[in-house]
């Protein structure tokens, strides 16, 4: 893992005093709200609806366990005892005070953390798989690209204020686990022995984004050598820096303006301002690929026997059938293949059912999942696009003890992938943008969806939740979408089917009028019965909607509220036939 | 009277001093010289800046404007007298002018790109070009919604003065360019700090 040098060291120190100095103007009155506003956000620091919310960095999403145990003493500390992990691989807490803030960044500066640019209208924290140096499907190593570009993109003077937010994410596996075509530069690395003789490249994808106008990236450059992403990226934002909307904010992102001008064009555009410093001294330099590379070789595997997972289960010797079985499910929905025999990637959930809020942990948690990351993974913990965490160096033989203590503190849920591992949102329980909960929508589904074994039998299902159309639940890529919506100062829910991540990323579909928040389990419950009943052996539910389109799905999500209308209606026909008799 | 009223409202509003910051100096505070004129071509003509603010003798037009009546012969006769220098709207596009700009190296004194509002980042870019594609060396000042939080970022990527808003603390904004001692881009101040070797 990335460890500072005096430069970074030494840079975040500086950010904190010099935020401690902008907070204290504004606290003293000489620096506007207004003003102050674009400055803590650049900090990560936003006004929710009930209180000020921080926004922190893990770039990439991989951290260690000194760092969340300063999470954890700062939720312990600052907070109410819990912290969120988001979709962005950042962690939020809640209820914090402007006051405290210059401290906490301080506390976090101690162990190689910060808030630099978590949110704002400019480059946010880089995000990519939570599974990168491990993954079996591998074939290059993002993270040496993605902390070349995280500094690169630190307080980067040009960039700090773009017409809207920014966002990177970079993929080097065969499965896409980044929705890199859902960001607003994608970057896809390759190595490839016919091209630039096997060298480091990178695709580069632009335009892509949810929110209101859901749009997915298009490649815009191939091939280029990895030491030139500096310069490339520079031409790309310094196009959209200076022509981007800024007329009308939900016009502002980039998509907008690569939709306008044709993804064509606005290549050309790029390419024409990159002639002039592609040569340039922008670029990065082998000496400093080497000084970040060095931090991510591999950690001292032993050398072990791969195990299948009939193996691991005999392995754990237990006679209670009923712990073998979930042990079993276990196994198959939260332990992925690892690159290293006789390792492999866990997956701790924080989706058990009935909690408050998808991706939430709480300092006790946080403390003893530090102590399994270093008992069980090297010291160190990823949070992934799915607001799970994941320790990514696992002996299997150890798998059985670490299940057991996971079980402990309540992250062993074997819901991975399944319809309870929902994506949401803070919604308007805190967010001040919401339109809508999410949270209460997510709890009353995972109630209603609460038998393992069925939810076993449905398989792969993505279910997200946002509660505006910002899409920070990422609606648009579930299968599954739930977004929130205002109307005449209620809350309702729009549903969208066919979404999907992953290498055959798609947005889904809205399949017609909004429902209310008490519908809402019937309607899935509706969509889930229509699935299988209609599907054939070995069919997951995207594949069965793929086949069938949404009629089917369409029809059985508005089934009650049909009945309902059929039923209201029929009073009112008696008497209108009445009437005419 | 009321001619000089309308005068300063097609005028963009500064401090009495520019915070200058030259690449290889000191942050320090001087005098303005310049008025800076916000008024199109159809709003009226130049103003005479003998009869506006006294110590303003200097007038900053619109680039705009510029491009349609520095042929004029008291344009030129001005020009030639260092009197007027252009400054440039978020939303020009400098690189399409690029002929009139290298004309223009002949006669300005300084170059301007204004700010709108603060966060509006558009003249970030403006400057970088002018410093790089256009070999621009003389002084580009930072005019409009100046505030103090963005001289870093400005004077980063090509900005050696600073027409602050005139509501902004001067002392604070003279503090502002220490406050980091590395950096992890290159600038038009110096390279990258993550450049060197360990």
């Amino acid at each position: 893992m990335y460890k500072y040098d005096h430069i970074d060291q030494t840079l975040v120190n500086q950010r904190v005093a010099q935020f401690r100095d902008q907070v204290a103007r504004r606290l003293n009155g000489t620096l506007a709200e207004e003003e102050f506003r674009p400055l803590r956000l650049q900090n990560g620091l936003y006004h929710q609806r009930h209180a000020y919310m921080l926004r922190v960095a893990i770039p990439y999403g991989l951290f260690n366990s000194k760092q969340l145990r300063t999470m954890a003493l700062i939720a312990e500390k600052y907070d109410r005892g819990y912290g969120h992990f988001t979709t962005r691989q950042n962690i939020q807490y809640n209820w914090v005070t402007l006051e405290d803030t210059p401290d906490i960044l301080a506390e976090l500066a101690k162990v190689e953390m910060h808030a630099i640019q978590t949110s704002g209208n400019c480059i946010r924290n880089i995000t990519s798989d939570a599974f990168a140096g491990v993954a079996a499907d591998e074939y290059v190593d993002p993270r040496p690209v993605c902390e070349l570009l995280r500094q690169w993109s630190t307080l980067h003077p040009e960039f700090a204020h773009l017409p809207r937010k920014f966002k990177f994410a970079i993929n080097g596996a065969k499965e896409d686990r980044t929705i890199l075509l859902c960001h607003d530069v994608g970057i896809e690395l390759k190595k490839n022995k016919d091209i630039n003789n096997g060298e480091l490249t990178a695709d580069i994808y632009a335009g892509g984004g949810m929110g209101r106008t859901p749009i997915l990236g298009s490649l815009i450059k191939q091939n280029l050598p990895w030491h030139l992403l500096p310069s490339y990226l520079t031409a790309l934002l310094r196009v959209y820096n200076r022509f981007g909307r800024r007329d009308n904010l939900y016009k502002a992102r980039i998509k907008i303006l690569v939709k306008a001008l044709s993804p064509e064009e606005f290549a050309r555009q790029v390419e024409g301002e990159w002639l002039h410093i592609k040569d340039g001294d922008d670029n990065f330099t082998q000496a400093e690929w080497d000084r970040v590379a060095k931090h991510f070789t591999k950690p001292a595997y032993k050398s072990l026997p791969a195990l299948t997972n009939e193996q691991v289960l005999n392995l754990a010797n237990e006679s209670d059938k009923s712990t073998q079985q979930s042990f079993a499910r276990w196994l198959e929905r939260n332990v992925k293949p690892h690159q290293i025999p006789g390792y492999a990637s866990v997956i701790l959930s924080l989706k058990p059912h009935g909690t408050v809020a998808p991706g939430d942990a709480t300092t006790a948690q946080m403390l003893a999942i530090a102590d399994l990351a270093d008992q069980y993974s090297f010291g160190e913990l990823r949070a992934t696009h799915e607001q799970n965490l994941v320790l990514a160096d696992v002996k299997q033989s150890k798998l059985f003890e670490l299940w057991q203590e996971a079980k402990k503190q309540k992250v062993a849920l074997p819901n991975v992938g399944l319809l309870t591992d929902i994506i949401a949102c803070p919604g308007g329980d805190f967010c001040s943008l919401a339109n809508a909960k999410s949270l209460p929508i997510a709890k009353a589904i995972q109630e209603r969806f609460d038998d393992l074994d069925y939810l076993f039998d449905l398989g792969d299902i993505s279910l997200n939740i946002s509660g505006c159309i910002n899409s920070c639940g990422h609606h648009h890529v579930g299968n599954i979408g739930v977004l929130g919506v205002d109307k005449d100062g209620e809350e309702w829910y729009q549903v969208t089917l066919g979404g999907e991540q992953g290498n055959a990323a798609a947005i889904g579909k809205v399949i017609g009028p909004s429902f209310y928040a008490d519908e809402i389990p019937d309607v899935m419950s509706n969509i889930i019965n229509t699935y299988v009943a209609q599907r054939n052996e070995g069919e997951s539910f995207i594949q069965t909607y793929q086949r069938l389109g949404v009629t089917p799905f369409k029809e059985a999500a508005y089934k009650d509220k049909n009945e309902k209308a059929k039923k209201k209606e029929l009073p009112e026909s008696k008497a209108a036939a009445g009437d005419a008799s | 009277m009321s001619n000089n009223t309308s005068t300063i409202a097609n005028n963009i509003d500064t401090h009495d001093q520019i915070l200058h910051f030259p690449k290889d100096g000191n942050p320090y505070l001087a005098a303005n010289e310049w008025l800076i004129w916000a008024s199109s071509q159809d709003e009226g003509g130049l103003p005479d800046v003998e009869l506006g603010h006294s110590s303003l003798r200097k007038i900053l037009v619109p680039f705009s404007w510029w491009i349609e009546h520095h042929h004029e012969a008291d344009i030129q006769a001005k020009a030639k007298n260092g009197q007027i220098a252009v400054w440039f709207a978020a939303d020009d596009d400098i690189l399409k002018h690029a002929d009139i700009i290298e004309e223009g190296k002949k006669v300005w004194p300084l170059v301007a790109a204004h700010f709108p509002i603060f966060r509006d980042g558009r003249s970030f870019s403006t400057a970088v070009l002018l410093r790089d594609r256009l070999q621009w060396e003389g002084e580009i000042r930072a005019i409009g919604d100046v505030l103090i939080d963005q001289l870093l970022q400005g004077a980063r990527v090509g900005f050696d003065s600073f027409a602050l808003r005139p509501d902004q603390n001067l002392d604070v904004a003279l503090k502002q360019f220490d406050l980091f001692s590395v950096t992890t881009q290159n600038s038009w101040r110096g390279k990258r700090a993550s450049l060197q070797a360990h």
